[in-house]
């Protein structure tokens, strides 16, 4: 070099991550699941765009929800729709969920040694025509839960949805019992308060909400009919629909 | 057929002007010199039956090993050269356990089938540094059975890594009579224990010995129970109840 | 011939798209087949499980500066840990306890987690160190146990298990793995308990308490244990062993789960919530907590002078 800096010897650190903010999550019903997340993508105290998608389609019965370190997060969609892609010309059918959940521990875990920055939640309809979620740490550990939220106001959302789904540090009034489900407008309504409240106390979420519904066979739309921004997104011929509802969230 | 030898005969992967490989022909010739294996698909499972030739007082019968599992869900029976069969059922058995950690699911009785067909052509000299596996085909052919969502299926696999499926299959020496025999006595209604009268009867009628226990053995898939063979004893109580 | 001065040419496409394939870390063709019944195997595709490794001079240390929260905890990637763990062994077979709290950092990235592994109906592996670790391999041991089951006709004993995933774990040593398990189970040897973890260690053994709860595990198990125990008992010492770590140990609690391996395989016995625990017990007869024992007699509560 000019400087004759090669002189003394120098020291860089590799680092390829980035984080990008941003907050996911995803409720399980008895026959549906809803995935949903901000659009807001940003990098320290700047916002890079007011929509940038988290969460993705992946087959007529799974949606999959990314959040952490954007570059990586859409890569690793790439490559586990091209999975999917093999998987349905190697064995003539779509993956089931579990499957899926399966897969994505594996591709994870096979970068152990060069972890993807990722949260994924995986949320969709099981054979049994129930509704699940999964939930994956960076290098694949994952669990089947209801409900699970993640990303930069994981530590908001995540107490509230223990209060509100699992009726942690409730009680039930005396001769009755919490339900196991809830129904569809009630968790609809849960993921949107969610995301305004954490619109309103974490810099990193707002601009747009994108919440996905998918709906086992036979489940009628009752519990959206009416809003606004519904767009339906496929519709399997065994009766399986999925369904996009987008929405604003504040822009400050 | 095959009386005159040509330059064909000895390079494995080359066609003749015809358009055959005769590597592959001989390799099927193999099978026919086989013990009889029966392959029989109902509704309500799958059998599969072989023919032990047992040459000699001497030989152990229970160490002639012709029906293997892959996994729970999927069994094989073998005709021809039984030691080609051996790598192709590992195979079989590395791809459904490979399968099963990456798909928390057990395969499809056809990709497992397919996982077997992929060994078949991996014969020949190597390209450039991929290593060929072998050096000739595989000399055997498989009856593999297994229930899956699509229910009970039955694959027929050869050397050329063709792969078909039946509802009733016979393969080896005896497979002639015993497939046109198959063919008459095969229906859609057929429970499980007909079909295991029906495989020792056609059994039966191609083995040049006397059928017992000890030179058959008979083994099913089932949904509920998975691949079993069939003991001694079951197989015993069968033969007993055969209409003469 | 135009393969051969493609493969070591310098410039073109060919060595281009070498370059992106050296760079991803991506098998040469051949080897990830993407079509066929194989198809997506991934890494797992010529039959040893392969790792794209960074290309840097250190890996180890790359991993451990994006990765450790203990040395950095404001690094990025937060690994799930935390744990208490454990197995004994006594005349009604082995006892395998668990509590069900992750923590990343010091958030409390889940309350339900499945600390035992069931590698197979007779087999049962846990979970301390790295969540994703544990489970990866253990059920990548669950797979390889299958094969030799298939390939020998006969199950394979604990120590067989054990000593699989021990030189499984060693062959990446210094790479950064974590994970400190029990594989428990029931051989023709009897009820057998083994201590793997990544360093390498493999311990035969009675008894075994691993993870950060551990010492207060110890404290209580040692104490209760006798190889005559009763099932009952057994299931009771097992239960409060790991009630004593979740309460002490910040890094473990919530929920209790409880297994028993016998000669025929293993049964769940049942999830305990370490709060009801600590007030009721496990059948409402009385709870953990000794302020319920030393109730109207301790100091922040002395007893009422008439």
């Amino acid at each position: 070099m000019p400087d004759g800096s090669f002189a003394h010897p120098q020291e860089r650190q590799f680092n390829p991550y980035s984080e990008n903010g941003g907050t996911i999550l995803a409720i399980a019903g008895a026959d549906f699941t809803v995935v949903a997340g901000d659009t807001r993508q940003s990098e320290g105290y700047s916002i890079q765009t007011r929509y940038a998608p988290k969460v993705f389609k992946l087959t007529d019965r799974a949606v999959l929800a990314v959040n952490g370190f954007a570059a990586d997060g859409n890569m690793f969609v790439k490559k586990v729709k091209q999975r999917l892609e093999w998987y349905r010309h190697a064995h003539a059918k779509d993956m089931p969920l579990r499957a899926i959940a399966r897969l994505i521990q594996t591709m994870l875990y096979a970068q152990r040694f060069f972890p993807y920055y990722v949260y994924n939640i995986l949320g969709g309809i099981e054979e049994d025509g129930s509704g699940a979620v999964y939930s994956f740490d960076p290098v694949g550990s994952y669990e089947r839960e209801a409900c699970r939220a993640a990303g930069a106001a994981q530590a908001l959302v995540q107490p509230f949805l223990d209060n509100q789904i699992y009726f942690k540090n409730q009680q039930p009034p005396a001769g009755s019992s919490h339900p196991v489900h809830l129904p569809l407008p009630d968790v609809l309504s849960i993921v949107i308060d969610s995301f305004t409240g954490a619109t309103e106390r974490h810099i990193e979420v707002g601009d747009g909400l994108e919440i996905f519904v998918i709906l086992a066979k036979g489940r009628s739309t009752q519990g959206f009919d009416g809003r606004s921004g519904v767009q339906e997104l496929s519709t399997t011929p065994e009766g399986d629909r999925v369904f996009v509802i987008r929405r604003e969230l504040k822009k400050d | 057929m095959f009386l005159t030898r040509s330059e064909y005969d000895r390079g494995v992967n080359t066609f003749s002007p015809e358009g055959r490989l005769f590597q592959v022909e001989y390799a099927i010739e193999a099978i026919k010199l086989g013990s009889t294996t029966v392959g029989v698909c109902t509704k309500e499972g799958v059998v599969l039956g072989v023919e032990k030739r047992v040459q000699s007082p001497l030989l152990v019968s229970s160490s002639i090993e012709k029906i293997m599992e892959i996994d729970r869900h999927l069994g094989c029976a073998m005709s021809g050269l039984i030691a080609d069969a051996r790598t192709m059922v590992d195979h079989a058995r590395v791809t459904s356990q490979n399968h099963a950690f990456i798909y928390d699911e057990r395969i499809k009785v056809e990709s497992a089938t397919q996982a077997v067909c992929d060994l078949a052509l991996r014969f020949g000299e190597s390209v450039h540094d991929e290593e060929a596996m072998m050096s000739r085909p595989f000399g055997v052919a498989l009856l593999i059975a297994g229930v899956d969502e699509n229910g009970p299926q039955l694959y027929h696999t050869d050397p050329s890594g063709t792969s078909v499926r039946y509802e009733a299959k016979a393969v080896g020496s005896g497979s002639e009579a015993a497939q046109s025999e198959l063919q008459d006595k095969w229906h859609k209604q057929m429970t499980l224990k007909e079909a295991h009268i029906l495989t020792l009867r056609v059994l039966k009628q191609v083995m040049e010995e006397k059928l017992d226990q000890h030179n058959v053995q008979l083994a099913q898939v089932t949904s509920d129970k998975g691949f079993e063979i069939l003991d001694e004893v079951r197989l015993k109580a069968l033969i007993d109840e055969m209409p003469v | 011939m135009n393969s051969l001065t493609e493969r070591f040419a310098t410039t073109g496409y060919a060595a281009e798209l070498k370059r992106a394939k050296d760079v991803l870390g991506e098998e040469e063709d051949g080897l990830d087949p993407m079509w066929g019944s194989q198809a997506g195997f991934g890494n797992l595709a010529s039959g040893v499980v392969k790792f794209n490794i960074p290309t840097v001079p250190d890996p180890s240390a790359f991993l451990r500066m994006h990765t450790d929260d203990f040395a950095d905890p404001s690094c990025r990637i937060k690994i799930k840990h935390g744990t208490t763990t454990l197995a004994f062994r006594f005349q009604g077979g082995v006892i395998v306890a668990v509590d069900s709290r992750a923590t990343a950092g010091s958030y409390v990235a889940s309350g339900t987690v499945k600390k035992v592994i069931e590698i197979n109906p007779y087999l049962l592996g846990t979970m301390a160190g790295g969540a994703a670790d544990c489970q990866y391999w253990e059920t990548y041991l669950g797979m390889q146990c299958r094969l030799h089951e298939l390939r020998n006709r006969e199950r394979i004993s604990v120590a067989a298990a054990s000593k699989y995933l021990s030189n499984l774990v060693y062959s990446y040593k210094g790479m950064g793995l974590s994970m400190g398990t029990m594989i428990c189970g029931w051989d023709k040897t009897g009820p057998a308990v083994f201590y793997v973890d990544s360093d390498g260690t493999r311990l035969k053994g009675d008894l075994f308490s691993v993870g950060s709860g551990s010492t207060f595990a110890y404290g209580v198990l040692d104490q209760g244990y006798r190889w005559d125990l009763t099932d009952e008992e057994a299931q009771e010492l097992g239960r409060r062993s790991i009630y004593a770590a979740g309460h002490r140990d910040a890094f473990s609690g919530n929920t209790i789960n409880l297994f028993h391996v016998k000669e025929d395989g293993w049964k769940f016995i049942g999830n305990y919530d370490v709060s009801k625990m600590h007030y009721d017990g496990p059948d409402n007869t009385g709870g953990y907590a000794y302020e319920l024992r030393v109730e109207g007699k301790s100091s922040a509560n002395p007893p009422v002078t008439q």
